[in-house]
């Protein structure tokens, strides 16, 4: 018999009992479109997160810290030493910028500040970059406008987010924020981004006011009644809109406007990003919290994080977080894996039993195919090719259906995630591996479950199964 | 008939084991059958006529002694081995027929057909002619659930004709039929032997039947044969 003779008598067997095949094969796709879709949830996780540190630069980006950080154990630092160490300031800045390899070095500049508008006012964030950041990602990415073309213009890039603090949505923006619709009793005006560039905003800094604060240690533990703070104001004009929030701020890419680095310079202004800023400041000196080195390859982030290693500071990479990422991840896709694969050995056993029942009911019509000339192998293979097929077919339709599922989830996660102000992403990732492991896997399922019944119809007796009823 | 022997029986011993009781079913059997002989065994039932025929048939394996059929020795072939002899040496006809419910008359032929080698696109036109052979030429696409009995029997004896075996074993091919549908049955079983020269082996409990359509007639009484009667029929 030749195996399109087995194959297609299989088929017949199949078509023959034809509930109880698509209720087995309904578990094979159900077992397969579990995995299916629980791995490319945590493949579609790497792969955004991957895909954004690309997108963001990060990969060849060093953070520098004063003093060096034990990632593993943080609660190990000296806190004594961190405050001992040596500062983050303009001579570190030029050491670092001369390093090989080193392509930008910028401080981390931030600093809360109220950001008026016409008669709108709102408290944020902002933070100062050099000119030069505009050629990268994702300051690169303005949705309007563009970007600052020298470190020292009387400029500012807003997000959509601040706008929409301020009152402003834009007709052609991007979808509102979750906090935006919800606030119904809010008075929104409707302005075209073109409307917004070119307008002024006033942004207003508190810096201590040192006149009050004498007065205020001169009376000892007598209150002034007023903060020991003044106001300053400088205006700036609006060149840039752009849709996010500046994207992933793990590595301090955060904030909701920015401005020039050197104007950035001009305004007098508390960082109070540590309260050490305050004690650190009576000298005068300019310290950084954190400085920002680009570098210009991937391969060369080891040697430049060494390099300002050995000159006694801090560094964070992505290199870093990737290891742990990376075992965080495993161990995702282990968990996912194995749910899906528990889903499917369950199949398997669904497949073992179809066979098996089917090797009882066609007891006699086995005894009859060896009594017209069928041997054990020809016998073994048809119940062997109907698992497979059962296995095949469950798992091409659970591939379907464990992509129908990513779909929908990914439809249903974005329209969760759309009120929030966060761009549509797709969760899901199919790579081609999944796709050819999961056939591959339900095959392999199939067949080692159908070793046993196979083996069993073709060790039935003939002479005991033509009496069988 | 011809002078060759189409089968040789020597001290065939078939014993089967319950627990620990050995149960002997074939004692001692020696008979020979030659080419083109219609040969009758008849017995009453537990005698050990229907092992004697699987045996012959390849379905069952002896405990000791010797089967030649057409000069090959089954006892010692292998399972492969005997699946070729049962698919073409001998062709197996069963009282109760045998047929796969599911399948048409056509699609049972075809299967044997099949499982013999037999070319994929000339199937249905063998199994087609070898129908029309027995008188089943208009019921191709019946199931054995919408044949009488005796249809039945037709198509299983088609089907045991399908890859045109020498020897023709038949268990009991009458035991579920009417007296005259078994008339119909033994009479289309002669003219095979007597036309088309096939060897017959048939297995009957009705001696008289036996003795009217075979060459010799073969008692088989616990394991052991009797003695042997020539039938009613002349060379």
């Amino acid at each position: 018999m030749t195996f399109r003779d087995l194959s297609s008598l299989s088929l017949e067997n199949l078509w023959r009992t034809k509930l109880r095949t698509s209720l087995t094969v309904l578990g094979v796709m159900i077992g397969i479109g579990a995995l299916v879709s629980m791995v490319s949830f945590g493949s579609g996780i790497q792969h955004n997160i991957a895909r954004e540190f690309r997108e963001l630069d990060l990969f060849t980006t060093i953070q520098v810290l004063p003093s060096e950080l034990n990632l593993e154990d943080p609660l190990s630092m000296d806190l004594d030493a961190m405050r001992e160490a040596s500062p983050l300031d303009d001579e570190v800045l030029e050491l670092i910028r001369a390093l090989p390899g080193v392509m930008l070095a910028y401080p981390e500049i931030s600093f809360p500040a109220l950001v008026k508008l016409g008669d709108a006012e709102t408290k944020t964030s902002i933070r100062a970059v050099p000119s030069e950041l505009g050629q990268r990602k994702p300051f690169s990415e303005i949705s309007f406008g563009r970007f600052f073309e020298s470190d020292d213009e009387t400029s500012i890039v807003v997000t959509e987010r601040l706008l929409d603090d301020l009152g402003i949505r834009l007709t052609d923006g991007a979808a509102p924020s979750r906090r935006a619709r919800d606030d119904t009793t809010r008075q929104l005006t409707m302005v075209a981004s073109g409307d917004v560039i070119g307008r002024t905003v006033t942004i207003v800094t508190s810096v201590l006011d040192e006149n009050v604060l004498t007065r205020a240690i001169s009376r000892t533990l007598m209150p002034t009644g007023r903060a020991p703070f003044r106001e300053e104001t400088v205006t700036l004009d609006i060149v840039g809109i752009q849709s996010g929030s500046m994207g992933f701020s793990g590595l301090g890419v955060g904030g909701r406007a920015l401005i020039p680095s050197g104007t950035a310079e001009r305004i007098p202004r508390l960082s109070f990003s540590s309260i050490w800023d305050l004690l650190d400041s009576r000298d005068g000196e300019q310290e950084y919290d954190s400085i920002h080195v680009k570098v210009g390859e991937m391969g060369e982030l080891e040697a430049v994080g060494d390099a300002i290693e050995e000159m006694g500071f801090g560094t964070i990479t992505l290199a870093d977080y990737l290891d742990e990422m990376k075992r965080t991840f495993l161990l995702m896709d282990a968990l996912l894996g194995a749910v899906g694969t528990v889903a499917l050995f369950v199949a398997g056993l669904g497949i073992v039993n179809t066979m098996v029942t089917s090797i009882l009911e066609r007891t006699r019509e086995i005894g009859v195919m060896k009594a017209i000339g069928g041997s054990e192998s020809e016998v073994r293979w048809i119940f062997f090719i109907e698992a497979a097929i059962i296995g095949s077919l469950g798992g091409v339709l659970g591939l379907g259906l464990g992509w129908a599922v990513t779909r929908v989830a990914n439809v249903a996660a974005n329209a969760y995630i759309r009120p929030y102000g966060v761009a549509p992403a797709d969760f899901f990732h199919m790579p081609i591996w999944l796709i050819l492991g999961a056939i591959g896997f339900s095959v392999v399922v199939s067949l080692l479950a159908g070793i046993y019944p196979a083996g069993r119809a073709a060790r039935v007796d003939p002479v005991k199964a033509l009496r069988h009823d | 008939m011809g002078l060759e022997q189409a089968l040789v029986v020597s001290a065939l011993k078939k014993t089967y084991t319950k627990g620990t009781i050995d149960i002997p079913v074939l004692r001692g059997v020696d008979m020979h059958v030659a080419e083109g002989e219609f040969v009758s065994i008849t017995g009453r039932s537990g005698s050990g006529k229907s092992t004697l025929l699987n045996l012959i048939g390849g379905l069952d394996t002896a405990t000791s002694g010797s089967i030649v059929v057409h000069g090959r020795e089954l006892t010692g072939m292998s399972r492969t081995e005997l699946a070729v002899h049962r698919r073409r040496t001998v062709g197996m006809v069963f009282q109760s027929f045998n047929l796969i419910q599911s399948r048409t008359a056509l699609e049972n032929i075809t299967l044997a057909l099949a499982f013999g080698g037999h070319p994929r696109p000339t199937r249905r036109q063998r199994a087609g002619e070898l129908l029309s052979s027995v008188g089943l030429g208009h019921r191709l696409d019946h199931t054995p659930g919408e044949l009488s009995g005796g249809e039945a029997q037709r198509v299983a004896i088609a089907r045991a004709l399908a890859n045109a075996p020498g020897i023709l074993l038949a268990d009991e091919p009458t035991g579920n039929l009417d007296s005259r549908t078994s008339c119909e049955i033994i009479e289309l079983l002669r003219q095979l032997n007597r036309k088309q020269g096939i060897t017959v082996i048939m297995v009957t409990h009705e001696e008289d039947a036996a003795r009217s359509v075979s060459h010799r007639v073969l008692r088989l009484l616990d394991g052991v044969l009797l003695g042997e009667a020539s039938g009613e029929v002349s060379e």
